[in-house]
């Protein structure tokens, strides 16, 4: 096991030195002092496993392929964005758009996340523990999103491929466009207790619901078009009073 | 006066507001409710490279000899911060258009021109095509808001970057790709559904704004070990501010893609209406690079509208390092600008998914009139450059041009045809008459 003082270094020295330290064959390094660095462990290629003691700032560990990466405090906007695989574990909550594009492996977030996790995911797991914001895995592609607690509005807006699963008792009011709600299947519910048994989350897979696409064809896709309201309008014909 | 003496009263034709053109789009939104998209650019006259003339070199200069002397050529781009800059033995890059936008026969006949005559292609949205990569000379790989068919593998394999941000022919809306181009083959490298109508993601999801992207440039470096240039790709609209800030984020060059720049689909509204001329959008770059004193270290290429050398020479002349070329590139594989390419019926076998159409493209017979055509345009700048006394490409400067119009003095602060006449912003230029 080594240590390392983040506080001594540049986030790419820092990260130059795990890399080295994990070609050399070590498997256990500690990060302290990480003060919300940004970009800490990006690009990490390898076997090892990597705790970093407090705080993260954006882009932590970031396409990165192989090890495993532990945070004991709170992590930034775009965590694991780009991820191949490998796993980014957070111990407490994160900013926005966590998991954006990840390609593979698995984030699991004990706390809570803000707006857009997962946004254009296209494979790999995200957990969350806690409750999610707005749009979660937002125009995904793939990869499974699985999300405890509240679910913020519009979920899974637009995704084109992927899962989100929820247990909230009110998210068919939360959907956003081009999604429906559905009933997991007995493969999704055996994947979810295996995670769950992975990393000590205590759920009930039978408890989950499934967000899907609607992107089964073509032109069954809506999009945006302006609500013209002629009835609703007709208040303010002569001289009604308009107010925005 | 009787019947037969009365003259004949002309009917009135409209040819102004009401013409024929604009009675059919008001005729399809009647009926249709929505609005158009088409392929290629847009059909509107703006003001283009036509309107600027090169000086010759006579007793000021000495002109180079056509047919005996030399001409240098060769471009590196990138050399900013990125410890290998990319060298490419013309300032013709081949733009981004898209594997799904065109067919993997037009993708790799693209990327074989590239390698007969040392460019650079640009993979454009949806991944990079196995096909393409084997074949490209240099290989630019476009970092875009949908990310789709993008992993770590494709940093390891550029030669150079474009964070994309906007395309000259739908700025500040994303990539379209109809259904009918969605098959099989383009599914599975952008994990979408078959056959569905895509409007791909319209901002990145991995930085909101510039503060943020400063950071992620930092990732990036880091990633490609500062090695391999980073660019971003904008389309023209507030040119200055939008330049300063690309600067400030600390790339090591722009795409700037002028309003007149071909798409494979994009609203008729959006190409007609948005962004602004190649040309005085060009010019706006120049002078803001010059501003902020990185002219010489922030490589400039301009696209949008690009045909021949006369293009290539004036767009250097102004200050531009390359152009990068898309519908002319088609044009020379056979592609007759039908303007449908958003269909995906196309019978030259360059904008379709068509098994059936496209085998009608023979990819080495279509990759060596690429490389011909620009082969040749190359040489029609040199031709012009020689002319105005350089042996350099790269050399020819803007005291070269001259503009034709009023509108394109005021545009771009080069003096008029036959006078020292400079109008409006200056660019560098002396006035007898500053208006
Ligand atoms: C068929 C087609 C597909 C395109 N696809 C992309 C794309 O995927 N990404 C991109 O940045 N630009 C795309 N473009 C724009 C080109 O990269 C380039 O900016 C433009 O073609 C330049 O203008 P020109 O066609 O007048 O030369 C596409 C253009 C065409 C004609």
């Amino acid at each position: 096991m080594e240590n390392l003082d983040a506080a001594c270094y540049k986030s790419s020295e820092l990260n130059e030195i795990i890399k080295a330290k994990m070609r050399d064959g070590l498997q256990d390094i500690v990060i302290r002092n990480s003060h919300s660095m940004h970009n800490m462990c990006v690009g990490l290629t390898g076997q090892g496993n990597i705790t970093i003691e407090d705080s993260t700032g954006l882009y932590t560990a970031s396409f990165m392929e192989g090890p495993r990466v532990v945070v004991e405090g709170n992590v930034g906007w775009y965590a694991g964005d780009d991820m191949m695989s490998g796993e980014l574990i957070i111990k407490k909550n994160t900013g926005c758009n966590v998991g954006a594009y990840i390609n593979g492996g698995t984030i699991v977030i004990y706390g809570s996340t803000g707006s857009r996790v997962g946004y254009g995911m296209k494979g790999g797991s995200i957990i969350v523990c806690g409750n999610a914001g707005r749009w979660a895995a937002q125009m995904s592609m793939g990869g499974n999103l699985i999300i405890l607690g509240e679910l913020g509005q519009q979920a899974g807006e637009s995704m084109y491929k992927g899962a989100v699963f929820t247990r909230d008792t009110n998210a068919v009011n939360k959907l956003g466009g081009n999604v429906f709600l559905d009933e997991a299947t007995p493969e999704e519910r055996v994947m979810l207790k295996e995670l769950f048994d992975q990393y000590e989350i205590s759920a009930d897979p039978s408890e989950f619901k499934v967000i899907r696409p609607a992107t089964s064809g073509r032109h069954k896709y809506v999009l945006f078009k302006p609500v013209l309201k002629p009835k609703a309008a007709k208040k303010f014909a002569r001289g009604g009073e308009f107010r925005e | 006066m009787n019947e037969e003496t009365k003259v004949k009263e002309p009917t009135d034709s409209v040819k102004s507001l009401w013409h024929k053109d604009t009675l059919a789009e008001i005729d399809y939104k009647a009926r249709a409710g929505k609005h158009r998209i088409r392929g290629c650019a847009t059909p509107r006259r703006m003001p283009n490279f036509d309107d600027l003339m090169i000086l010759p070199g006579q007793l000021t200069r000495m002109t180079i000899d056509t047919y005996r002397e030399d001409c240098e050529t060769r471009t590196v781009l990138g050399k900013r911060f990125a410890k290998k800059p990319l060298v490419i033995e013309t300032p013709v890059m081949i733009g981004g258009m898209s594997y799904g936008a065109l067919s993997k026969e037009a993708k790799t006949a693209l990327a074989k021109a590239t390698s007969l005559v040392g460019t650079v292609i640009s993979n454009g949205e949806g991944g990079i095509l196995p096909e393409e990569l084997e074949n490209s000379y240099r290989q630019s790989i476009q970092v875009l808001a949908s990310r789709m068919g993008f992993t770590k593998r494709n940093l390891e394999v550029a030669d150079m970057l474009e964070f994309v941000y906007g395309i000259g022919a739908k700025p500040g809306l994303s990539g379209h790709l109809m259904g009918s181009k969605i098959s099989a083959e383009v599914a599975e490298l952008r994990k979408l559904p078959i056959g569905i109508d895509l409007h791909s993601h319209p901002r990145s999801g991995d930085s909101f704004g510039a503060d943020d992207m400063i950071i992620k440039m930092e990732q990036m470096r880091e990633l490609t070990n500062w090695e391999v240039p980073i660019f971003v790709k904008m389309a023209a609209g507030r040119v200055r501010e939008d330049i300063k800030i690309a600067v400030k984020l600390g790339i090591d060059g722009i795409i700037l893609d002028g309003c007149q720049a071909g798409t494979g689909a994009a609203p008729v509204m959006a190409a007609d209406h948005l962004g602004i001329p190649t040309m005085p959008a060009l010019v706006q770059a120049v002078r803001t690079l010059e501003e902020m004193g990185v002219k010489d270290e922030v490589s400039l290429i301009i696209s949008g509208g690009i045909r021949d050398g006369a293009d290539l020479a004036k767009a250097l002349a102004i200050g531009a390092d390359a152009v990068a070329i898309g519908t002319s590139a088609l044009i020379a594989m056979g592609c007759r600008v039908c303007m449908r390419c958003h269909t995906g019926n196309c019978s030259f076998g360059i904008g379709t998914q068509n098994p059936e159409q496209r085998k009608n493209l023979d990819i080495d017979e279509a990759a060596e009139r690429v490389a011909n055509y620009i082969q040749a345009m190359t040489a029609e700048a040199v031709l012009l450059a020689k002319a105005a006394g350089k042996s350099k490409l790269k050399n020819m400067e803007r005291e070269d041009l001259r503009a034709l119009t009023l509108e394109t003095a005021a545009m771009t602060g080069i003096p008029l045809v036959g006078s020292d006449l400079v109008i409006g912003e200056g660019f560098g230029f002396t006035a007898n008459n500053k208006i």
